[in-house]
């Protein structure tokens, strides 16, 4: 099976679960507390999510290093390919 | 601190890790706020008595999924834009043929 395959299978047997609970087509009656909890869990998981992605790109940008070396090379080149690009007829 | 220069070798800037570190730190500590508050609103007031101090801090239970679903739909309207805006600014007019 691919990757996709699994995820949405995942997805479907999460979601097919929560539907159940939530719609109750049972009739089993959970109590009150736990269905309150239950029905907005997609929501809660999408936001929960999105909160660890926004920590985590915050705190990789707050503790990449400079490179000093590199970013140097890296405007030579940067200035090397303008006038090799500049001579060849190229206009920015 | 990196510097940043032209092509004549002027020093048009500095990259300042400063400003990154605030910025980096600044949304960890959003996303904590954030998640600390939703998860007490979705998880925890279910617990709690309904008499409790504590649901006076928090909206009615359905904003909890209508505010997220606003905020995200707006951010795809503007992520939209922002992609429609540059589209339309890149657009090359067709070619003549002569």
């Amino acid at each position: 099976m691919t990757k996709l395959a699994e995820w949405l299978l995942g997805l479907a047997l999460l979601g097919g679960g929560w539907a159940t609970l939530t719609f109750d087509p049972l009739g089993l009656r959970l109590p009150l507390a736990g269905r309150q909890l239950l029905w907005p869990l997609p929501a809660y998981l999408l936001v929960a999510f999105g909160c660890y992605s926004l920590a985590t790109v915050g705190y990789r940008l707050a503790t990449f290093n400079d490179c000093r070396g590199a970013s140097e090379e890296l405007q030579t080149q940067i200035q090397e390919a303008r006038r090799d690009l500049a001579a060849r007829g190229f206009r920015f | 601190v990196v510097e940043v220069v032209d092509l004549e070798g002027a020093v048009e800037g500095t990259l300042a890790t400063g400003a990154d570190q605030v910025v980096g730190m600044g949304l960890v500590g959003f996303s904590l706020v954030v998640f600390t508050y939703y998860t007490i609103w979705v998880i925890v007031l279910p617990f709690v008595d309904s008499s409790h101090i504590l649901h006076s801090y928090f909206l009615a239970r359905e904003y909890a999924v209508i505010l997220p679903a606003v905020a995200g739909l707006l951010l795809v309207l503007l992520v939209g834009t922002f992609v429609a805006m540059v589209m339309w600014k890149n657009r090359k007019p067709a070619k003549k043929i002569d």
